[in-house]
C-alpha cells in the first residue's frame, strides 16, 4: 500500500453544501490539512460561507468567523489581536476568501492587513468569479470569458478586460511569504500551507479553484482542468519568500492551451486565432516568472521587514 | 386562493415550474405568485419553490407552508425530504413517478396523482438520462388534476419563457396532461399521523454557535452516478481519497478505498483520476 503524502486527518467534514465537484471544497480540504487544527479562520460571503454553513451545522472543524465581504483582511487584524491579547501565540490565523472578497470588494482591507503587517495568511481562493450568487464577472475573470454579466451575443463576446494580477498586487506589498496554489497538486498545496503556517508576518496564497457551474464544465473534471491549467503556463505554480522567486512545478516545455480552453463551455465562442493569443500569453508569463527566479536567486536577500506593529 | 409547493433538484427546472405555472396562470387572466426558496441550489440538492393562484391579487408574501397542492419532481425526495409537510387533509399529491397512485406514501386524507413524467421527458429528447428535465410535462399533469391553468396558456407560457426546445416542451405538457392517473385519497392510518418520512431530523444545538459537524447531513442524496470501485484492480495508489471535494473515500487498514454513500455527490472525481481506471460511475439507483 502506498504511503499517504498528505495528512490523514481532515479538519473540513463531510456532507457540506458545495456543488458536486467543487474545486474550492477541495482547496479548503487540503488547506486544512497543512494548517491544522489550532486555525481560526475568516471567510467574507462567498460559496463557502453557504458551504460551510448547512443549518444548524458546520462543515468546519476549525473556529469560523463569518465576516462581511469587504472586511476579511480587518476581520484578521482583530483577529490577531485578540488572540495575542489572549496569549494564543500558538493560533494559526487565517481568511479564506473569493476573489471577489479578495480582489475586488476585499481589496482596500487586503491591502490594509498587508501594508500594517498583520501576521495572519490571506488565502484568495480563485474561481475566477461571483459565483456564489449566479456568475458574475470579477476582477479575476479571464479576459474572453463568458459570465451572466459578460455575455457572448452580437459584438460582444465575454468578459473585455484581462485578468486582473493579484499576485502582483500583494508582492508591492512585500509580504513575507506568498505562493500560488492548486488542488490539482495536493501534495504543493499542503506544504505551502504549512510553509504559510510556520512563517510570521503577513502572507498569501492564491488558490485556483475551478467551479463547474461557473465555468460551464463537467463536474468529474476538476482535477484534469486543475492540472492542464498549470501544466499551460496559465497558472504556473511558484512562491516569494521575503522577495526571492521559486517555481514549485517546473516545466521545460508547456502544453497547448486549446484543451483547457475547449473543455470550459465559458470559452465556447472562441476562435482559433483567440486560443493562439492566450497561448502566447501564458507563455509570455511563464517566461517572466523565469526570468524573476533567475534574478531573484542571483541577489542578496533583502534587508527583513519588521513584523507586526 | 391555491397554493402549491414545487419539490425538485437543483437543475431539474423546479423553480422554472413554479414561475411557468404563474405565467400560464397569468396568461388565463388571473392572480398568480411564484418564488423559489432561499436555500442551496446546487446540482442535485433538494430545492423548494411555491406559487399562488388566485382571481383576486394576492396580498400575502410568505412562504407556503400549508400547501393544497404539492409537485414533486423527482421520485426519490420521497425518501430523504419531508415533502408532505403541512399538507392540507383533502390536499393533492403529484409525484413523478411510474407507479400507480395508490403506491404512494402520502398523509391521511391526501389524494394522490402519478405521472411517469421521466420516461415522457426522455421521450422528447427532454434532459439527460441522470438528469431529465420533467418540469414541463409535470405541469401538464397538474393542469389536468388541478385544473389551476388551461393546458392552452400552459403551451403559450412554453412558447414564451422556456429558452429551449419549446415545441418538445409543449409536447411533452400535452403528454402529461393525457397520461396523468389520479388516485383515492390515502386511507387514515391507525395513528391518524402523516406518514411521510422525515428523513433529515437534526437536533438544533444550544447556545449560538453551530458546532454539530455537517457529517449528519446526507448529501449522497444529491447524486445522480455513484463510483463503483473494482478492488481487484485497485492499485492502492489513493489518488480517489486525495482528490475528493467531499472526503467521501475512506481508506481501510490495508489502503482500500471505501466509498462513504452518505455523504457522496457522485462528482466522478475519483473515477476520472483513478489511474488504472478501476472506477465506475453507474446509475444511483438507491439513495443512502
Ligand atoms: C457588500 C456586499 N455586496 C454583495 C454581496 C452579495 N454577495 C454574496 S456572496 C457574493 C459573491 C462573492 O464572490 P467571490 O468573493 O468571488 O466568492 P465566490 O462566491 O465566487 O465563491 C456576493 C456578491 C454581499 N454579501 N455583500
Ligand atoms: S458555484 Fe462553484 S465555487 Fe460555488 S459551490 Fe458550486 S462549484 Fe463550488
Ligand atoms: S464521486 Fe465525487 S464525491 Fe463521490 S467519492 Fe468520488 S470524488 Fe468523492
Amino acid at each position: 500500500m502506498a504511503k499517504l503524502t498528505l495528512p490523514a486527518e481532515e479538519w473540513m467534514y463531510r456532507g457540506h453544501a458545495a456543488c458536486p465537484g467543487c474545486g474550492p471544497a477541495l482547496a479548503m480540504r487540503l488547506l486544512l490539512k497543512g494548517l491544522g487544527p489550532r486555525t481560526i479562520l475568516a471567510i467574507p460571503a462567498c460559496c463557502w460561507t453557504v458551504i460551510a454553513t448547512p443549518f444548524p451545522t458546520t462543515a468546519l472543524a476549525v473556529a469560523v468567523l463569518d465576516n462581511p465581504i469587504e472586511s476579511t483582511g480587518a476581520s484578521l487584524a482583530g483577529l490577531r489581536a485578540a488572540a495575542d491579547a489572549l496569549g494564543l501565540a500558538d493560533v494559526t490565523v487565517a481568511g479564506f476568501a473569493g476573489d471577489g472578497g479578495t480582489a475586488d470588494i476585499g481589496l482596500q482591507a487586503l491591502s490594509g492587513m498587508l501594508e500594517r503587517r498583520t501576521d495572519a495568511i490571506f488565502v484568495m481562493y480563485d474561481n475566477e468569479g461571483y459565483m456564489n450568487t449566479g456568475v458574475q464577472r470579477s476582477g479575476a475573470t479571464p479576459q474572453g470569458a463568458w459570465t451572466t454579466t459578460t455575455p457572448v451575443a452580437g459584438t460582444r463576446r465575454g468578459k473585455r478586460e484581462p485578468k486582473k494580477e493579484i499576485m502582483e498586487v500583494v508582492l508591492a506589498h512585500h509580504p513575507s511569504y506568498a505562493a500560488t496554489a492548486n488542488p490539482a497538486f495536493p501534495e504543493d498545496l499542503v506544504r505551502k500551507a504549512e510553509r504559510a503556517r510556520a512563517a510570521r508576518g503577513p502572507r498569501f496564497l492564491h488558490i485556483l479553484a475551478p467551479c463547474p457551474p461557473g465555468w460551464r464544465f463537467s463536474s468529474e473534471e476538476t482535477i484534469a482542468l486543475g492540472r492542464l491549467a498549470t501544466e499551460t503556463g496559465l497558472f504556473p505554480l511558484y512562491e516569494v519568500e521575503d522577495g526571492v522567486y521559486r517555481i514549485t512545478r517546473p516545466y521545460g516545455t508547456l502544453k497547448p492551451v486549446d484543451e483547457y480552453v475547449r473543455a470550459q463551455g465559458r470559452f465556447r465562442h472562441w476562435t482559433d486565432a483567440e486560443i493562439r493569443e492566450l497561448g502566447a500569453q501564458a507563455r509570455a508569463g511563464w517566461e517572466r516568472l523565469c526570468r524573476r527566479e533567475r534574478e531573484t536567486a542571483a541577489v542578496a536577500r533583502p534587508p527583513p521587514i519588521p513584523l507586526t506593529a | 386562493m391555491i397554493e402549491i409547493r414545487f419539490h425538485g433538484r437543483g437543475g431539474q427546472g423546479a423553480v422554472l415550474a413554479s414561475e411557468l405555472l404563474a405565467q400560464a396562470a397569468f396568461l388565463d387572466g388571473r392572480s398568480p405568485q411564484s418564488f423559489p426558496f432561499f436555500g442551496v441550489e446546487r446540482r442535485g440538492a433538494p430545492v423548494t419553490a411555491y406559487a399562488r393562484v388566485d382571481d383576486r391579487p394576492i396580498g400575502v408574501r410568505t412562504s407556503i407552508v400549508t400547501p393544497d397542492v404539492v409537485v414533486v419532481l423527482e421520485p426519490g425526495l420521497l425518501r430523504t425530504t419531508s415533502v408532505g409537510d403541512g399538507l392540507r387533509t383533502g390536499g393533492l399529491l403529484l409525484v413523478n413517478s411510474p407507479l400507480p397512485p395508490a403506491r404512494l406514501e402520502a398523509p391521511d386524507g391526501v389524494r394522490r396523482a402519478s405521472v411517469d413524467a421521466t420516461a415522457i421527458a426522455l421521450a422528447h429528447g427532454l434532459g439527460s438520462r441522470t438528469m431529465p428535465i420533467v418540469n414541463t410535462t409535470i405541469l401538464g399533469a397538474l393542469a389536468r388534476v388541478t385544473g389551476v391553468v388551461s393546458l392552452e396558456a400552459l403551451g403559450r407560457a412554453i412558447d414564451r419563457y422556456v429558452p429551449a426546445a419549446p415545441a418538445e416542451n409543449r409536447a411533452a405538457a400535452t403528454d402529461g396532461f393525457a397520461s396523468v392517473r389520479l388516485g383515492d385519497p390515502a386511507a387514515p392510518s391507525a395513528n391518524g399521523a402523516a406518514r411521510i418520512p422525515f428523513a433529515v431530523t437534526v437536533p438544533i444545538p444550544e447556545g449560538p454557535l453551530a458546532r454539530l459537524p455537517s457529517s449528519s447531513i446526507r448529501t449522497g442524496s444529491w447524486r445522480t452516478l455513484v463510483p463503483e470501485i473494482d478492488e481487484r484492480r485497485c492499485t492502492r495508489c489513493n489518488f480517489c481519497w486525495k482528490y475528493c471535494p467531499d472526503d467521501a473515500i475512506e481508506l481501510d487498514g490495508r489502503g482500500y478505498p471505501v466509498l462513504v454513500l452518505d455523504a457522496c455527490k457522485g462528482c466522478g472525481i475519483c473515477a476520472e483520476v483513478c489511474p488504472p481506471h478501476t472506477i465506475a460511475m453507474v446509475a444511483a439507483s438507491e439513495g443512502p
